[in-house]
């Protein structure tokens, strides 16, 4: 165990150095855009120079480089206030910086944006991964007959229908056209607020999102049992009169779920940075609203927030999938 | 166009309009005071709530019926009545004098905030004063800086007063305080201005010219949380989500005959972060019959709604119009560039004004042909000038022989420029945001103008730039495409704006021209001009005097389609906000 522990605090140490240096490429793109960010929160009517300085100075956009930077990084521990006299902010720590389009401090931002998206991107993993490894083990398992036929065709559809389109479609028939219909036309409820009425608002962004991804693992997950079922030791074990179900569960799932698992997790983390297309069709205020509108506004804390926390995301499920191995694998337990 | 900038629209009545106006008349008696009305929209949020920030006409006017009370407000009334200004929280529509330079108004007894206290003159220069706060208070209109007595600084031109919040020594509060004087009892406000400005009680229709309470200001974060005046307040309010507006119980109903007779529902909701589409498809199935659609219906769907005269079709004909917007869009010209009217004329004739208005979706939804900056909805400030429609020697397609001959002419009056438009590879430049219309739009302009021998090079700039780049004269090309609408109901935010060097909105670079001095003489005399009739023919001419140089080359007087669900009844176009009347909606 002892080893297990050195690999998880050495993969943790190296986790931040990551996140760290992410932050600060991340930071030096954004000092490198063609836009003044002073004169982007000076409003659309403002041509005057003295108070697109006076804004400089007053959100720091006046100081060097560095200590930009160190500010930044500060004000994740301390907290940060923008502004003086009455009109002063304060954005308490950890302050990823203060949206003068949103009128809020972009840590407050993420904290709704991202329960939203963590609970559409679950609820979909799930529905994916019970949809994509079934129909995958199925059509495996007869290959060539009319379930594999049946299960090719699915994932014909779901790989080609683009998610703004099955959205659509599933708003415009299942909520708009039908009359008493189940599911809300107005967008997202919080569980907290009302938790039958969260289920059904999530129901159709649920299928919407997992029905392109079911697709890809039932493609992914039947090659992958076709291809073990051709290894000597699934030979083996046939000839040594195992039945069909212990192979399945025994050699063949056990080898394909590696792969299995580091694809899901990197879907699984990329969703969590934002499911643009079905949270804009849905009407759900998740991360990847909040990344589009951050774009279309050129509201840089925001951008370079929520890139941050993509990045993170992305880092720390790589960390927790390496980890994972470990337990999968033993042998990677080194 | 320069979004977000006030859209005003004081109309032509198409027939649509025509047939809910008679309708609004007998509805109106038939509203009742109950249920609730639910607005759509896609956009996230209100652009701003905060009254000092507010700056979209269709913004002014949801807010301005609701919940912010302002000093003097536009008719509630279909067609050019609803352009008339009456008092709001004035007892009258303000009286000047001092040729002009000082306006008093007097607080109604009754008027209050959602807390029950009474609004005071100071609480409305409160509210003025933030305006000048440039720095906090983005986006509204400033004409409180531009127009009050308050010294500038002669290097910058910025205000000596720069706001409630700063912590500068040097703040000019003296100065403010001089500027807007309030009387022993607190009801009555004067406005000392610096110059005459004959209309100013149209610009105190702004809600930027309204109360704020001192202690409830929160500067940046007022737009979450505006207080009221208005017979509705917010009960909750969440970007992305919705917001939620109930009755004010501190309301009082004989304080404000504009709004007394027209609160219906009982609960207001907006709907925010609707996707466009399932937006359309909730009003034209009637989903939820007591919807009304924030938004402009999406161009794929208005053959679903109208026939090709522009009329709704026969299902919808009760809950969708067709109506002139605010906007009038045209090339701004570059006059320092093109310094040669037979070239600027040329232009003129050459343009295939049809092609464009058809890939726009047709005259029937996209709108008609401008004859010049200022739009026929403008009542006592629109004539007829001598160009496009009006003008013989004009064709949709385009007068390609006229269009030549003023290009021989151009030939001897000023070679340099006729050869640089002609010459295949300098030819002249137009700007023009990068959209996938825009490229189709170039393609016609480089073919209508081809016919002349003139060549025309698009400079194609990202959206979000586009009037950073254009209102540069560093960077601007020799044409550029734009759009205006006014800020209030008549033409004192068209004409000066778009010709003058100090106007808001000065593309033109026609001051150095030879015909200049003389237009600005008679624009500043006009501004001053107390006689409304005098006034707008006077911007009338001037609009003809513009087109006469042809400082703008005209293009569309463009339309809006809006639909709402067949249970919502008062229904009609508000021309001076260019918008629904919100405030007038009822549930059937």
């Amino acid at each position: 165990m002892n080893g297990l522990a050195t690999y998880i605090s050495r993969r943790l140490g190296l986790t931040l150095v990551i996140l760290l240096a992410v932050s600060f490429a991340v930071y030096v793109i954004f000092s490198l855009l063609p836009y003044d960010p002073a004169a982007l929160t000076c409003g659309k009517n403002c041509n005057d120079p003295g108070i697109i300085e006076a804004n400089r100075i007053r959100l720091g956009y006046d100081k060097p480089f560095w200590e930009q930077y160190w500010l930044f990084l500060s004000g994740l521990f301390v907290g940060r206030s923008f502004g003086t006299g009455a009109a002063a902010i304060f954005c308490p720590a950890p302050s990823f910086g203060y949206s003068f389009q949103q009128h809020a401090c972009v840590t407050s931002l993420l904290g709704d944006a991202l329960p939203v998206t963590v609970y559409l991107a679950v609820g979909a993993l799930i529905l994916w991964l019970i949809v994509g490894v079934g129909l995958g083990i199925v059509s495996a398992k007869f290959r060539g007959k009319l379930w594999d036929t049946l299960s090719t065709g699915f994932v014909l559809v779901g790989t080609s229908l683009p998610t703004f389109l099955t959205g659509l479609m599933l708003i415009i028939f299942l909520v708009i056209k039908w009359d008493g219909s189940p599911f809300p036309s107005d967008g997202y409820t919080a569980p907290d607020e009302d938790f039958g009425q969260f289920l059904l608002s999530m129901v159709l962004p649920w299928i919407t999102l997992a029905f392109a991804f079911a697709a890809i693992y039932t493609r992914f997950v039947r090659s992958q049992i076709l291809e073990i079922s051709t290894e000597d030791y699934i030979r083996t074990a046939k000839a040594k009169g195992l039945s069909d179900g212990k192979i399945l569960g025994k050699h063949t799932l056990r080898a394909a779920l590696a792969p299995i698992v580091t694809m899901a997790g990197l879907d699984f983390a990329g969703l969590l940075g934002g499911a643009i297309l079905t949270e804009a069709v849905f009407n759900l205020p998740g991360m990847g609203r909040l990344s589009l509108k951050a774009v279309v506004d050129i509201d840089l804390p925001v951008i370079v927030a929520t890139t941050i926390l993509a990045a993170a995301i992305v880092v720390v499920m790589n960390m927790i999938l390496d980890i994972a191995y470990a337990f999968i694998d033993p042998r990677v337990r080194v | 166009m320069l979004k977000g900038k006030k859209t005003l629209k004081v109309a032509v009545a198409t027939i649509a309009v025509a047939t809910l106006a008679s309708g609004l008349l007998t509805s109106c008696s038939a509203g009742a005071s109950a249920g609730t009305i639910t607005y759509l929209t896609n956009q996230d949020a209100w652009t701003h709530a905060d009254p000092q920030r507010n700056y979209t006409g269709r913004d002014i006017a949801w807010f301005g019926s609701y919940m912010n009370r302002t000093l003097t407000a536009y008719d509630r009334a279909p067609g050019a009545a609803g352009s008339a200004v009456v008092p709001d929280m004035a007892t009258d529509t303000g009286r000047a004098s001092n040729d002009n330079k000082t306006w008093e108004f007097t607080l109604r007894d009754g008027v209050t905030f959602e807390d029950g206290s009474a609004v005071t003159c100071e609480d409305i220069k409160y509210g003025v004063s933030r305006t000048f706060a440039t720095d906090v208070i983005t986006d509204g209109p400033t004409y409180a800086i531009g127009m009050l007595d308050i010294p500038t600084d002669p290097a910058t031109g910025a205000s000596t007063y720069k706001g409630p919040y700063s912590t500068d020594a040097n703040n000019d509060v003296a100065s403010f305080d001089k500027a807007i004087t309030c009387s022993a009892d607190h009801k009555t406000i004067t406005f000392n201005l610096k110059r005459s400005v004959g209309d100013f009680n149209y610009t105190t229709t702004y809600l930027s010219f309204g109360p704020v309470p001192k202690a409830k200001d929160t500067g940046d974060q007022y737009d979450l949380s505006p207080v009221s005046t208005g017979p509705y307040k917010i009960k909750s309010y969440k970007a992305k989500d919705q917001m939620v507006l109930v009755r004010n119980t501190a309301w009082k109903a004989d304080s404000d005959p504009l709004r007394a007779k027209r609160a219906f529902p009982d609960k207001i909701v907006v709907k925010f972060g609707v996707a466009s589409e399932v937006l359309d498809q909730t009003l034209l199935s009637d989903k939820n019959k007591t919807a009304v659609s924030l938004d402009a219906i999406q161009p794929t769907n208005l053959a679903t709604l109208f026939d090709a005269d522009g009329k709704p079709v026969k299902k919808y004909a009760d809950r969708a119009i067709n109506v002139y917007d605010p906007y009038v869009t045209y090339a701004a010209v570059n006059v320092k560039k093109l310094n040669c009217l037979p070239l600027r004329k040329a232009i003129y004739y050459a343009k295939d004004f049809k092609g464009l208005i058809t890939l726009s979706g047709g005259q029937a939804l996209a709108g008609d042909p401008a004859d010049g900056a200022i739009k026929p909805l403008m009542g006592l400030d629109y004539a007829k000038t001598g160009y496009a429609t009006n003008d013989k020697d004009w064709k949709p397609e385009g007068n390609v022989e006229k269009a030549q001959a003023l290009m021989d002419e151009a030939k001897t009056a000023c070679p340099e420029l006729y050869a640089r438009a002609t010459d295949p590879k300098r030819g002249i430049t137009y700007d023009t945001r990068d959209t996938e219309v825009a490229k189709k739009a170039a393609a016609i302009w480089i073919a209508a103008l081809a016919r002349v021998g003139i060549t025309i090079k698009f400079n194609f700039i990202e959206s979000g730039k586009y009037y950073a780049v254009v209102l540069d004269a560093t960077k601007q090309g020799d044409l550029s495409a734009a759009g205006w609408a006014p800020d209030w109901a008549n033409a004192s935010t068209v004409i000066p704006e778009l010709f003058t060097a100090e106007g808001g909105f000065p593309m033109s670079q026609n001051w150095d021209d030879a015909a200049y001095p003389a237009f600005k003489e008679r624009v500043v005399a006009n501004l001053s001009q107390a006689d409304r009739k005098k006034q707008g023919a006077e911007w009338a001419a001037l609009n003809q005097y513009a087109m006469d140089q042809m400082w703008i080359i005209p293009g569309v007087f463009s339309k809006t389609q809006e639909i709402w669900g067949s249970k919502i009844g008062g229904a009609f176009f508000w021309e001076p906000q260019g918008s629904l009347s919100f405030g007038d909606l009822y549930t059937k």
